[in-house]
């Protein structure tokens, strides 16, 4: 009876007996040592990591901290030798201060010049004063109001003519170029004024672009300046050529005298 | 005798000798170190490159910071051109006032005095009196009787552009002191700027020269008028003289014509 019943409980636990066998024996082949977790050892994960933090150290740390200490000095030095902000301010405060010195300077020639005191030249001195390139095609009436046409081909000789009518276009060209050239130096002052106003709240960095701005604009107004002096020359020039035509009418009429007198004289001496 | 083990397991008994399968075999893990080792050195490697690029960064910053100290921007060199432009400054100025405070005022007589004073006194508020002390010195245009139109539109048109030109220049000298200002303070600003707030000043001047380009082009505008003046004035004369020419020819046509008709 006995047996029997110690059969039946030998049959019922005889299974899990032998899972747990099992169980002790695996874990009896496990490490014997208990440092690592999932078989990785944590003295080596230890000492990898300590070489890699010296490593951060030396290597990439103390370069790091040279570069920030350069950074620095350059910022500092950027900050105080090449762009200190007091000088940047002093320097707008004399830009402020000398905009208003060129606005005064501009209004000077506010001031008026005209000075005819005759109906017809007054109109002609209103033209040339002008500034406006649409009343340049008024300056041609106005001028031959004041110095009269060109004669007609029976009051004077042909080359005589032809040298007036050269000398007047020149004069007349030369008051034109004269308005012309106001008008352009009024968009130059314009032009002044706007850049400085920009200029005004420029950082040194868009000053520069400013300059070259301006720069263009001085190129552009000695170009100008150039064009006016051609026509100065111009006009020298034609009066220089009036004295040397003046001197070969003078010599013909002496030569044509002293034909015309041989001719007189000749039959007299018969 | 597999089939009677699956049979004689349960399913509680079966997933616990999974977990002890897989915990025996985990040891065969521990070949893993050696690819945790390889993974440090990867790192240790990775990171020295890094460490020798970061020298190189190093380098290069200390190079350029160099460069801007020492050939740039160097300090000396900067304070140097500072103490150049103030020193070179005051001496420009006592010389420069003293060639520009010459007089050189010449005229002996009282109307020529007063004429030679407004138009040299750079003073634009001037021109108003300009005009008095020219007509003292060179007389209006004559009346209608004492000369013919021609004649007198002529001599209106030189004095105009005479006048014309004395008071331009006369604005012209003021604008020209006020320019003088504008670079003075230009100048004096420069001998305390630093290289980087030097372009505004220089702007500003570029802005003041091409204010005196234009300044300059107004000038040769009213010379150019003042030739044209000129030069119409001596063709006028030249007109003037064939009229007289034509006018000649006809009287003498007209007197040589009278006597033959008083003969018959």
């Amino acid at each position: 009876m006995k047996w029997r019943r110690f059969k039946r409980l030998w049959m019922r636990v005889r299974n899990k007996i032998a899972v747990i066998t099992v169980v002790v024996f695996v874990l009896l082949l496990l490490p014997p040592k208990g440092h690592g977790q999932f078989g990785i050892d944590l003295a080596v994960i230890q000492t990898g990591l300590s070489v890699i933090s010296n490593l951060l150290q030396s290597v990439v740390a103390k370069p790091l901290a040279a570069i920030q200490q350069i950074e620095q000095q350059a910022a500092t030095f950027e900050q105080q030798v090449v762009w200190p902000i007091s000088a940047i301010n002093q320097a707008k405060a004399t830009i402020n201060q000398l905009q208003g010195v060129l606005v005064q300077t501009r209004q000077i020639l506010q001031a008026p010049i005209a000075s005819a005191t005759l109906p017809t030249p007054k109109k002609l001195e209103q033209a040339l004063l002008s500034a406006n390139p649409g009343a340049i095609s008024q300056v041609s009436a106005n001028y031959t109001a004041v110095y009269g046409a060109v004669p007609a081909p029976t009051d004077a000789p042909q080359p005589v003519r032809d040298l007036m009518d050269m000398t007047d276009a020149e004069a007349q060209a030369a008051m034109k170029k004269a308005v012309e050239l106001d008008a352009l130096a009024n968009v130059e002052l314009q032009t002044a004024e706007q850049i400085n106003q920009q200029l005004q709240g420029a950082a040194p960095g868009s000053a520069a672009i400013l300059e070259a701005q301006t720069s263009a604009w001085v190129v552009r107004a000695n170009a100008y300046t150039q064009s006016a002096l051609a026509e100065l020359m111009r006009v020298r020039s034609i009066s220089l050529a009036n004295q040397g035509a003046q001197l070969k009418f003078s010599a013909n009429h002496t030569s044509n005298l002293r034909s015309t007198s041989g001719q007189v004289l000749q039959p007299a001496a018969r | 005798m597999l089939k009677k083990l699956k049979s004689s397991l349960g399913n509680g008994k079966r997933r616990l000798l999974v977990i002890v399968a897989f915990i025996a075999l985990v040891p065969a893990a521990k070949a893993g170190i050696a690819d945790i080792l390889s993974i440090f050195q990867t790192i240790n490697s990775t990171l020295r490159q890094a460490g020798g690029v970061l020298n190189t960064v190093q380098n290069l910053k200390l190079t350029v910071a160099n460069l801007e100290t020492r050939v740039i921007w160097p300090v000396s060199l900067i304070n140097q051109a500072r103490n150049f432009v103030a020193a070179n400054e005051a001496q420009a100025r006592s010389l420069l006032s003293g060639i520009q405070n010459l007089s050189v005022s010449s005229a002996t007589l009282v109307n020529p005095s007063q004429l030679e004073s407004i138009v040299r006194s750079a003073q634009a508020s001037n021109v108003g009196q300009l005009q008095g002390a020219f007509t003292r010195v060179y007389s209006s245009v004559s009346s209608p009787t004492a000369a013919p139109p021609l004649e007198r539109n002529m001599m209106d048109m030189d004095d105009a552009a005479a006048q014309g030109s004395l008071k331009t220049a006369l604005a012209s000298d003021q604008i020209s002191l006020q320019m003088l200002n504008v670079a003075t303070g230009l100048e004096q600003q420069t001998a305390s700027a630093a290289p980087g707030s030097a372009p505004m000043l220089s702007t500003q001047a570029r802005v003041a020269e091409l204010e005196n380009q234009a300044y300059l082009t107004r000038m040769l505008a009213a010379e150019l008028r003042q030739e044209a003046v000129q030069l119409a004035h001596e063709n006028a004369l030249r007109k003037k003289s064939a009229d007289s020419t034509r006018t000649l020819r006809m009287n003498l046509q007209q007197i040589l014509a009278q006597p033959s008709g008083g003969a018959q």
